[in-house]
């Protein structure tokens, strides 16, 4: 047994390494494919989760010190009543906020369990008559200043910090843009059917000699896993561009609303690179156990 | 040890191959299949392999049916056949010991055991001192004696040979056929398709004679033609 399994290793790599470009093009594709898959992912899970703080046009959020005065609630709830500026709001107390907290942060019990209802600020969703990001920033100004407020968040106040990160990660993805370009020069120098041919006689041999299907699958099966593997593995990373991505789409959108916490967990983003590997795994292997399966019967 | 009865096979477009062939090859023989080309020598050599499954009839090979024969098993029928070919069938970036290696290991044998047998095969066909060579750097007649190492190293009851010395001159043909007797000799049924007529007539084994596909001569110890 050892001995076919270290068959199996030796083959798996010596085939890697001789069709080097092609499991190079491989990857990549098996990559950017994951990426899709897990783009469509986080951006249901981070629409999911967003839409709880800011959804149905709120645009910025008046959170109240925790221990504000029952005439400074008033006087709040005096302006966003009567102010033509201001469509329509709702309250979140004190309980509703710690429940909506428990929800976002499910994956961090440590930091729910450090807050009780009583520390967590009521706040004011509100959506503005007109949504312009000028016009919002002047009406979250004015309401700042107001006693009890403990601070105003807008959202495009958080689409900027996220902006900072896509940033960087924008130019890791020039990087990867390179290393592409390299990728493709050499997929041109490879001869790809002079790879394949070897191979072919190969199995023809192994046919002849009667190695059973399974053994000749194999190496194959690994290889290909390998790329489904490794192509993940780079569509993971992709994982964490995702948010700045929608989320920009989301600020020019007139549309949609702006969303404050498009933000997804980091449990869940490394859930999501599990199902990746899991799938490119798979994917890589029943695809190579096609393709070889086509010259098994020779 | 190969039993053909009624065996028909035509392929696509109407070509008959093979036309209600009938024969029994016992344990231990030599049998040489001649004919013109397109005589169905070939496709009787893949039948046995179960290269070709046949239109009807019924083919026994080493006591198995091969009809019914599921496709899985197949591989471990071909552990009991050795096949050589015109064109050797080597792979070219191996190198003689590797060769014939490769079809032990491709059958899962411990590494110890494949030591032992291909050195020992190696020395059966002469080539002990050339194990590290690649097949470029060896003669057709040598190239010829590494494929018969790698049909025999795993000791088949049956070695079917493809005009094995269809690309070799008569000296080296010869040495070939020497060779091939000499397994026959050892136990191994031998089936060998061929237009050597030299051959035949020196060896004066076996001979099964096709013509468009059927049976038209099958006697012992008879000549080409």
């Amino acid at each position: 047994m050892i001995y076919r399994i270290w068959y199996f290793i030796r083959e798996t790599v010596v085939s890697l390494w001789r069709n080097l470009s092609l499991t190079l093009a491989a990857i990549l594709t098996v990559g950017i494919s994951l990426s899709l898959v897990g783009t469509s992912l986080l951006v249901r899970e981070g629409a999911d989760r967003a839409t709880a703080q800011f959804q149905e046009g709120v645009e910025f959020i008046v959170f109240m010190n925790a221990d504000h005065t029952p005439d400074q609630d008033a006087a709040i709830r005096q302006v966003l009543d009567t102010s033509p500026a201001i469509s329509r709001y709702a309250y979140i107390d004190k309980l509703a906020a710690y429940e909506e907290f428990q929800v976002l942060f499910v994956d961090k019990p440590d930091l729910i369990e450090s807050v009780t209802p009583d520390v967590m600020p009521p706040s004011y969703r509100i959506v503005p008559s007109d949504p312009d990001a000028a016009n919002v920033a002047e009406l979250a100004r004015q309401f700042s200043t107001q006693p009890g407020v403990r601070e105003v968040a807008t959202a495009t106040d958080a689409i900027r910090q996220i902006e900072d990160f896509s940033t960087r990660v924008s130019q890791v993805l020039l990087v990867a843009a390179v290393v592409l370009v390299a990728v493709s020069a050499m997929l041109i120098l490879n001869t790809v059917f002079t790879a394949i041919g070897a191979r072919r006689e190969e199995i023809e041999v192994m046919k002849l000699v009667g190695a059973t299907n399974w053994f000749v699958r194999i190496p194959f099966m690994l290889e290909g896993m390998i790329h489904g593997l490794i192509g993940a593995g780079l569509a993971i990373p992709s994982l964490f561009v995702v948010e700045n991505e929608v989320l920009s789409f989301f600020q020019e959108s007139d549309v949609v609303p702006l969303f404050r916490g498009f933000a997804v967990p980091d449990g869940f983003v490394w859930n999501t690179s599990l199902w990746l590997l899991l799938l490119g795994g798979v994917i890589g292997m029943l695809g190579s156990a096609i393709a070889v399966t086509r010259y098994l019967d020779v | 040890m190969i039993r053909l009865e009624s065996v028909s096979k035509v392929f696509k477009g109407d070509v008959t191959a093979l036309r209600e062939a009938s024969a029994e090859i016992q344990r231990g023989e030599f049998v040489f299949l001649v004919g013109p080309s397109g005589s169905g020598k070939s496709t009787f050599i893949r039948l046995l392999n179960r290269e070709e499954v046949a239109d009807s009839g019924r083919i026994m090979v080493a006591g198995k049916d091969l009809g019914s024969l599921s496709s899985w098993r197949v591989p471990y029928l071909r552990r009991n056949i050795g096949c050589i070919f015109q064109d050797y069938k080597l792979l070219s970036k191996k190198t003689v010991w590797e060769n014939v290696a490769f079809g032990l290991e491709v059958i899962g044998r411990p590494r110890p055991v494949i030591k032992r047998q291909v050195t020992a095969i190696l020395e059966l066909v002469g080539l002990s001192r050339k194990a590290d060579r690649i097949p470029d750097e060896l003669s057709g007649g040598e190239q010829q004696r590494v494929s018969i190492a790698r049909a025999f190293v795993n000791r088949p009851l049956i070695l079917l040979a493809d005009e094995p010395t269809g690309n070799l001159d008569p000296t080296t043909s010869v040495g070939i056929m020497r060779l091939l007797d000499r397994i026959n000799r050892s136990g191994t049924t031998v089936v060998m398709a061929t237009h050597d007529r030299g051959i035949v007539d020196t060896m004066r084994r076996r001979v099964i004679e096709l013509d468009r596909g059927v049976i038209v001569r099958d006697e012992s110890r008879g000549v080409y033609d």
